[in-house]
């Protein structure tokens, strides 16, 4: 069957589309991390410094000792975290208080290196 | 109206496009738009349910969209939106006017130059899979250009790279694409079974051969019925190439 030239360009304008909105069938994380029991209030934050799975296991690391925090998720193209926490122990804004702390560097200086940008509970 | 001019309309739009998200502007990083991304993150995803590096659900949406429109549309992904293909295809116009394509390795020298990318496949899947990190970007020349010669891992090397590429491109047209390019390695066998294709009335054609000479990938056009050919991106190049009415046509036929 002969088609028109022009059904290409739009078939890969399509695919572009449609690649674009398939991309929320794929919920898997950049990281995940248990850090108590499973169940929990859980917030979504948008936090500017999370970039690679690199900076995500860092960004969890200043959780590890967190009391009340029970688990993480971190997206990093999305620049986003979501914690399950309990909310008798740590408030939403205790958890962006700990992640915008200033950190001390190797090289001595004490520089913010995560900004949260937005807060959302789930 | 000639295809080309549709079609770098189309490639500058797409290329504009990563420009303004690499000078990020965008909510995400312009590598997670990259397709190739989603064939890196497959590993981590099976094994650990986790993306690796700084790869995303967009990448792996991306690449299954063009796997999709490769089984339609052969690799016109490659000849219509890919800026790296763009980047190929001017250097290779540009060449040709300088070696007069005379520097063209020969068919059997270019078949075995082609199965480059399945090794620079394999290689880039292992190391990625082995590590969990994107060791081997700094030497991929979409995320050179787009990330400003930057980002810490480019280094003396990707100068190196990025200059024999573009070398490359000059005296062979489209030689990342054809020799070294991983994600058209991941299209060849969509590709072939292409559903829209260039198709030859054998009993018109002249053989003047006016159709390879055009095609950026040099396939044969004029010694086929229809162009089932790996390497065909559809840019009908060849169609608008051609000095008789009516010998090339676009059909889809499975």
């Amino acid at each position: 069957m002969k088609v028109s030239k022009y059904i290409v360009p739009v078939l890969v304008i399509a695919a572009l589309f449609g690649g674009y909105g398939l991309r929320a069938a794929f919920t898997q994380p950049t990281t995940n991390v248990s850090l108590g029991e499973s169940r929990g209030a859980r917030l979504e934050c948008i936090v500017d410094g999370v970039r690679c799975k690199g900076t995500a296991n860092f960004f969890t690391m200043l959780y590890k000792d967190v009391e009340g925090i029970n688990g993480i998720e971190t997206f990093a193209t999305e620049r986003k975290a979501i914690f399950t926490y309990n909310p008798a122990i740590i408030t939403p804004e205790q958890i962006k208080a700990i992640m915008e702390e200033p950190i001390p560097l190797r090289d001595g200086r004490i520089v913010q290196v995560f900004t949260c940008l937005s807060m959302e509970p789930l | 109206m000639k295809t080309r001019y549709l079609r770098y309309t189309l490639f500058l739009i797409v290329t504009g496009l990563v420009a303004y998200l690499a000078l990020g502007y965008g909510s995400r990083p312009f590598e997670a738009y990259c397709p190739f991304g989603g064939m890196e993150s497959l590993w981590g995803l099976f094994t650990i349910g986790e993306f690796s590096c700084a790869l995303g659900p967009l990448n792996l949406s991306l690449l299954l969209a063009l796997m999709a429109l490769a089984l339609l549309s052969k690799k016109s992904f490659c000849g219509w939106a890919c800026p790296i293909g763009f980047l190929g295809e001017l250097c290779g116009k540009a060449g040709k006017k300088v070696t007069n394509d005379k520097l063209r390795p020969g068919r059997r020298v270019d078949g075995l130059l082609k199965l480059l990318r399945y090794v620079v496949l394999v290689v880039f899947l292992i190391l990625t899979y082995k590590t969990g990190e994107l060791i081997l970007r700094g030497y991929d020349p979409f995320y050179i250009i787009f990330s400003g010669f930057g980002h810490g891992t480019v280094g003396i090397i990707s100068y190196i790279v990025l200059g024999v590429l573009l070398v490359g491109a000059l005296v062979i047209p489209m030689f990342f694409c054809r020799y070294l390019c991983p994600l058209g390695a991941v299209f060849d066998p969509f590709s072939r079974l292409g559903v829209i294709k260039i198709s030859r009335d054998e009993t018109t054609c002249t053989n003047c051969g006016d159709c390879q000479t055009a095609c950026p990938h040099h396939i044969p056009v004029q010694t086929v019925r229809l162009v089932r050919h790996r390497d065909c991106t559809n840019c009908f190049e060849c169609v608008d190439a051609c000095p008789e009415r009516k010998v090339l046509s676009i059909e889809a036929k499975l």
